[in-house]
């Protein structure tokens, strides 16, 4: 009997081909966003409104990561921008293969903004980087004041919060300023968004955001 | 569930390192797991008997070994989380969230850049090399 010493970071694996797709996307100008969150937080009609006002400024794609179904993708596609589906079979998370392949079917010299959205979940995206500029996670207040704790991780590891459907807070009896508080002890720096479909002001801030990223990316471009 | 395609990866490597060193049989897997990777050990060592079925790593038993958070900081500090303060604050429900709570500066109080503490490492393996008589 004897031991073989090995030393494989399975994590560490993943990383190496999110770096390499994030080189993929800077080299092509690409600034990309993925939106976690679990089912039902409203992740979808997110990025819809922010494809909605960004596709005729900046040129969008979309990359839709579903467990089997297309429906999400088929959403997208309504709206005039490629969308290219990933399903993950039995997975509850994109991993950077998976998009590493999808980035194969975009066609990333004509793309401006690439908006991944991940599979509905809080804690398996967390582990696994895409090669991603902007990691949000979404939130809706439907899902109890106390979900926020009990997925430290995904909070710790975002660079923006979205708080979705405050609208409906009262009638659920949350929060949102409570959600917020809870997201800034675990994470003090990270900009956090309350957000409302019916509330375009709210919207503005959110795709705001995006625009900012955007924005960078092409100035970082020029240089 | 995610520990699936974890144990997917796991037993390619550890077939492939395996079988390049001749191996009969895989007796051990030790695994570095950080504590606040997402990662369930039973489920784990579930999915890779499931995969492992029929292979040479069929009967092969997980060890972990469990690696505190290490913080980086802006004034300097680097080093793990101190250990003795976890489990002290019935606030805070969970393991994981005492981790977080855990993760300031214990310099200057800021809070830290987590640099150790998510990685799941496959450290080595225990194999069989010939039938013993
Ligand atoms: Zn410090």
């Amino acid at each position: 009997m004897h031991v073989i010493h090995m030393g494989h970071d399975v994590f560490k694996a993943n990383d190496k081909v999110a770096e390499k797709n994030r080189k993929n996307l800077d080299k092509h100008g690409v600034f990309s966003v993925n939106v976690m969150g679990a089912i039902g937080s409203g992740k979808t009609t997110l990025i819809e409104e922010a494809v909605r006002h960004l596709k005729d400024k900046y040129r969008t794609a979309v990359i839709a990561g579903d467990v089997i179904a297309e429906m999400d993708a088929s959403r997208f596609r309504k709206l005039g921008v490629p969308t290219t589906p990933v399903n993950t079979g039995k997975e509850c998370h994109l991993d950077a293969k998976l998009v590493e392949k999808a980035l194969g079917e975009v066609d990333l010299d004509n793309t401006d903004l690439l908006i991944i959205e991940n599979v509905g979940n809080l804690i398996c995206p967390v582990d696994f980087k895409l090669g991603e500029h902007l990691r949000v996670v979404v939130v809706s207040v439907t899902e109890g004041d106390d979900i926020i704790l009990k997925h430290p991780m995904i909070f710790k590891t975002s660079e923006l919060a979205v708080i979705n459907k405050v609208d409906i807070a009262h009638a659920v009896d949350v929060d949102a300023e409570k959600m917020r508080d809870d997201i800034h002890s675990l994470n003090p720096d990270i900009p956090v968004i309350l957000t409302s479909k019916h509330d375009w002001e709210s919207l503005e801030t959110w795709i705001g955001f995006i625009e900012l990223g955007i924005g960078r990316t092409q100035e970082a471009r020029k240089k | 569930m995610h520990e699936y395609s974890i144990a997917c990866e796991i037993f390619e490597q550890v077939i492939e390192t395996a079988k390049v060193h001749g191996a009969l049989e895989v007796r051990h897997v030790t695994l570095e797991m950080g504590r606040l990777s997402h990662t369930n050990p039973e489920q784990l060592s579930f999915c890779f008997k499931a995969i492992a079925e029929g292979s040479i790593a069929e009967n092969a038993e997980f060890i972990v070994e469990t690696i505190p958070p290490s913080l980086e900081c802006e004034c300097g500090y680097t080093g793990t989380v101190d250990e003795t303060q976890i489990g002290k604050n019935d606030e805070l429900q969970s393991e994981l969230l005492e981790y977080i709570a855990a993760l300031e500066c214990p310099v200057c109080g800021k809070n830290a850049r987590i640099i150790g503490g998510r990685e799941l490492i496959v450290k080595s393996i225990e194999i069989e090399t010939e039938v013993e008589q």
